[in-house]
């Protein structure tokens, strides 16, 4: 009998119970059967990975980066959603603001996400350095509204956005997945529009540690990659999760995050 | 903003859960575009004469019935025959209240060739022929047969009556593409006779004898007014050492329906429909073939009618009940 890979991933939202039931049905009977822990959040899950109590974390970008730390690079990125590789940091702004490009934020109130948040808080002061918008130059309104989760519930960036279309912020800075699940500027028209967007980072990563075996970690990761989108049973669990396909690791996706978090001095136990 | 609410509220269920979202008639057009885009479900408005009301948003689509309950399962796969209704038991919790003086009502040979021969055309994929006993009828070789020569087909019987002709019969139906199901409720005589009648026990253990050692699938269902786990346990090992394979060991409540007064309670919500004719109409489910509730249509011919009624009656249903027993009230 094998022995299962115990994968831990943070409890975000009530279905992560169904997908990670429906993940540990799909690996049974295969070279790779899984277990899963269920943590309230990421730093939690970090440690428990760096103690070796589990073999695989599901991470976000950030606990993909302080795991990277922690194990001095020596950790292991297996896979990662097809929509990791292409996420981006919104900037919204009321309809008719006038305001375009980063620069146009200047002098201006920015609604930030949890400040754990990569996408809603981290990566958007950082963008903003990297194109000349300093901190001194924004008047940070911040809603630490999910702080464990890395921004993972969404809800922070609601409440930014919430404050924008409440006239007590300027602009607010989101998740591309945020911005998609309100329909951009589609569904409320002269409500909100796009003042600017990032480049494309990544954001989840499955990570275990450099010590699990090959012969452990392989045959997990190529049946990951067997999950097929046209397959019902398949496509079930995928949608939960958001993504089409597993796919390969882009490490490339995670070096404005490295910055950013050095820049920052963002709390190593996060 | 009704789209920040409904991300907030939705965004916080989990799959299949529901939530109420305080909003307008003017904003519902957004609203189901934002359902349409996210893949999420307006299951229901509610407005009052002066405009206020809210909407009840599912998380996530409606799941698809193949895969929830199998292709086998999904209305319009199955197709019951009520062969007849005369039995040579009057046990007390027969759902349809067969007995030696129940009127026969038979549908004919000739008219289950012709249903089952439409049914193949319509893409049902399993026949399963049930009384009454069908024992009873002189012909009910011929009728599986014929039925056994277009689709898979399962005769239900309480395996008494393999003596004479009725064992030539059983003998001259053909052993691929057939089975018999045949009734047992208990590993002992006690529970089984209680119900079905002294001595019945020991003739249906003959009749699964009889019937594997020639050559026969056997189905044993066993109908239980009330599940006690050594009760069940103890038929399943009983079985097990009759050769039946556990999937073949069927175990299933009483309902509420014509001679039972008591047991489970039967609605058309309650039940995934398996079309069901008899001689005297087309219904919802074979365990209701009586209750006027559950009648379909009065008349047995064409079937495909029936089907469609059904399928259409089904899909209403099942969006309704895949939603509104997830209702979680949160704004």
């Amino acid at each position: 009998m094998i022995e299962p890979l115990v994968i831990g991933a943070v409890a975000y939202t009530p279905n992560v119970v169904p997908i990670w039931g429906g993940l540990r049905d799909y690996f049974a009977g295969s070279d790779a059967p899984i277990d899963f822990v269920l943590f309230s959040n990421y730093a939690r899950q970090v440690d428990t990975l760096l103690a070796g109590h589990i073999d695989i974390a599901w991470n976000t970008n950030l606990a993909y980066v302080r795991t990277v730390r922690h194990t001095g690079g020596t950790c292991r990125a297996l896979a990662m959603r097809d929509t990791d590789t292409t996420f981006s940091t919104v900037f919204v702004g009321r309809a008719g603001s006038g305001m375009s490009g980063p620069a146009s934020l200047k002098g201006k109130r920015l609604a930030l996400g949890s400040a754990d948040s990569a996408h809603a808080a981290i990566l958007p002061l950082h963008y903003l350095r990297v194109a000349g918008v300093d901190d001194a130059d924004l008047q940070l309104i911040r809603f630490d509204t999910d702080i464990g989760k890395h921004g993972d519930t969404g809800a922070s960036e609601l409440d930014a956005i919430g404050a924008v279309l409440a006239g007590e912020a300027d602009a607010a800075a989101i998740g591309i997945s945020t911005w998609e699940s309100i329909g951009r500027d589609e569904l409320m028209p002269g409500a909100l529009e796009e003042v600017w967007q990032t480049e494309q980072y990544c954001h989840c990563m499955f990570t275990a540690l450099g010590t699990l075996p090959r012969e452990r970690w392989q045959p997990w990761v190529t049946t990951l990659f067997a999950m097929d989108w046209a397959r019902p049973e398949h496509r079930r669990i995928l949608e939960l999760e958001g993504l089409r396909r597993w796919v390969p690791p882009r490490l490339d996706g995670y070096r404005t995050l490295f910055g950013a978090v050095a820049e920052q001095g963002i709390d190593a136990s996060w | 903003m009704v789209i920040l609410d409904l991300v907030r509220a939705v965004g916080a269920l989990g799959a299949g859960q529901t939530a109420e979202v305080a909003a307008v008639p003017p904003e519902l057009d957004t609203i189901r575009r934002w359902c349409e885009q996210t893949g999420n479900t307006l299951v229901r408005t509610a407005f009052d004469q002066s405009g206020r009301g809210h909407v009840v948003v599912r998380r996530g689509r409606v799941p698809d019935p193949h895969l929830t309950l199998g292709p086998d399962r999904v209305p319009g796969a199955r197709l019951w025959l009520y062969t007849n209704f005369h039995c040579n038991l009057r046990c007390d919790y027969c759902c349809v209240a067969s007995s030696p003086c129940a009127p026969h009502r038979e549908l004919g040979a000739e008219r289950i060739a012709r249903l089952v021969a439409e049914a193949a055309d319509c893409g049902v994929s399993e026949v399963f022929l049930t009384g009454g006993e069908p024992f009873l009828l002189p012909d009910i070789d011929r009728i599986v047969r014929d039925c056994a020569s277009r689709l898979p087909t399962t005769l239900l019987t309480n395996g008494m009556l393999f003596r004479g002709p009725r064992l030539a019969a059983l003998l001259a139906m053909p052993r691929d593409g057939f089975a018999l199901q045949i009734s047992l409720d208990s590993a002992t005589p006690q529970l089984h006779d209680a119900h079905r009648g002294s001595g019945s026990w020991a003739k249906a253990v003959s009749g699964i004898e009889l019937a594997l050692a020639a050559g026969f699938r056997v189905r044993v269902a066993a109908t239980i007014a009330e599940y006690r786990p050594n009760t069940v346990h103890a038929l399943h090992t009983f079985l097990d050492d009759l050769g039946i394979p556990r999937a073949d060991q069927i175990i299933r409540p009483v309902a509420r329906q014509g001679a039972a007064t008591s047991g489970v309670l039967i609605t058309r919500e309650s039940l995934v429909p398996e079309i069901t004719v008899t001689a005297d109409g087309i219904y919802w489910h074979p365990v209701a073939a009586t209750d006027a509730r559950l009648l379909v249509r009065r008349e047995t011919e064409p079937l495909r009618p029936a089907l469609d009624q059904i399928h259409r009656l089904f899909t209403e249903e099942w969006t309704r009940t895949q939603t509104e027993f997830a209702l979680f009230p949160c704004a």
